[in-house]
């Protein structure tokens, strides 16, 4: 063989391997595994607790109260979309209290407003007992009843 | 020009090159093993991404626009505060009656912070409104995503079971998947410098919780299940058989997997 071609084809081989080489070691371990990418990035975007731990969690001492919830008009309704997230109170109950909405929550979704839904029961906050609290006539957990 | 090579040179030198290759993929089996171990020691327990397939879907009819659920997504995800952060947010379509010879009045758009604290009252006097809606908006879930493709080091990908998901570690924060996403569902979070975007709340759903926006929706606007995985009385199912769906922007070809019954014409 002529020693130009030689020469060429130990410095394809030489470029090939050292291509080869870099890719072994720098490809990550779990690469490919479900496709073109990381599968151990799946594991650790999935790692973070939970801030919101879900009705099962509050079910744990609340029972009794979600199933009255359960029968009146916010069944819908998630306990922590009003009191708000409860990892803390549920990792540490005794320190950490639930938050008790105000009266500016219940607006936030019974205000009037032409852009909300008509099957939504609204109220005009203006003209609608202006000088009492929503809580004085209205049960949260059992919209239907009077206190 | 002539070498010679003695047998007992050229067996060593090939057993030296066998016993390198050897070496060197046991170790990186071993590093494999070991990092996996790491790795699923601290995620979920017993989760097979190929064995689910999660959708959200949402109901435009059912959405107030109290904002609960993008207040519940930055908290669940720590996204900075800031009005340009949001995985999930709310917009507000105000159409406008029509002047004589037209169907459709001026449109308004608006979403203040998001919809993240509600809604002030609207500019437009009823008497003026054809239509008024809330339209949550998040990632659409694309089947040949623009971000995944335009990602120049394969740091977003589509997982398995549905979710489109950002690779923090490999994410070099060039942007280009934000200027991609025609739904501009993505953002560059500027603390950790890398591009974020709705992860269908993953560290939820592989738990077998709700993503935290549907867990808080109280109008249930927002509807979530597991395509292979139905339950009696599956809410998405009824999705389904009960609306009429349509997708957002379908005439470019991204394949959104998101579906929204009761949109106006107005909403991209």
């Amino acid at each position: 063989m002529p020693p130009q071609i030689v020469r060429l084809v130990l410095l394809t081989i030489g470029i090939v391997g050292s291509y080869l080489v870099a890719r072994f070691f720098l490809t990550p371990a779990s690469f490919g595994q479900y496709g073109w990418y990381r599968a151990n990035a799946l594991v650790e975007i999935a790692t973070p607790k939970a801030v919101y731990v879900g009705a099962k969690a509050c079910d744990e001492c609340h029972a009794e109260e979600i199933q009255k919830v359960a029968k009146a008009e916010h069944k819908n309704v998630a306990c922590e979309s009003c009191h708000g997230a409860g990892q803390a109170h549920s990792d540490n109950p005794d320190r950490n209290k639930i938050s008790v909405p105000t009266d500016s929550l219940c607006v936030r979704c019974h205000e009037t407003d032409p852009s909300r839904p008509e099957w939504l029961k609204q109220i005009n906050s203006k003209d609608h007992y202006t000088d009492q609290k929503c809580t004085e006539c209205h049960v949260p957990h059992q919209p239907n009843e009077v206190p | 020009m002539k070498t010679r090579i003695s047998r007992r040179r050229l067996l060593r030198t090939t057993a030296l090159a066998a016993a390198g290759v050897l070496g060197a993929t046991l170790a990186r089996t071993v590093k494999a093993a070991v990092q996996k171990l790491a790795v699923s020691s601290a995620g979920p327990k017993g989760y097979e991404p190929t064995k689910h397939k999660w959708l959200m879907v949402i109901d435009v009819n059912r959405c107030i626009g109290c904002g609960l659920c993008v207040e519940a997504c930055k908290k669940e995800n720590h996204v900075p505060q800031g009005p340009n952060y949001f995985r999930t947010w709310i917009e507000r379509y105000i159409i406008k009656k029509p002047k004589p010879g037209s169907t459709r009045g001026e449109v308004l758009v608006d979403s203040p912070n998001g919809g993240m604290n509600g809604f002030p009252p609207a500019t437009v006097p009823k008497e003026e409104i054809l239509h008024s809606l809330y339209v949550p908006k998040l990632c659409n879930l694309c089947s040949h995503s623009p971000c995944v493709q335009s990602c120049p080091v394969g740091a977003t990908f589509d997982a398995p079971d549905g979710a489109v998901l950002i690779d923090p570690k490999y994410c070099i924060g060039c942007g280009f998947c934000i200027q991609t996403c025609p739904y501009g569902c993505r953002f560059l979070n500027p603390i950790t410098r890398t591009a974020e975007k709705c992860s269908l709340c993953y560290h939820r759903i592989t738990r077998g919780l709700k993503p935290a926006c549907v867990e808080v929706c109280p109008g249930q606007a927002r509807i979530f299940g597991d395509l292979k995985n139905p339950v009696p009385n599956d809410p998405i199912q009824k999705f389904f058989a009960t609306n009429r769906v349509q997708s957002l922007k379908p005439y470019l070809g991204t394949g959104p997997r998101m579906r929204y019954a009761g949109l106006d014409e107005e909403v991209r």
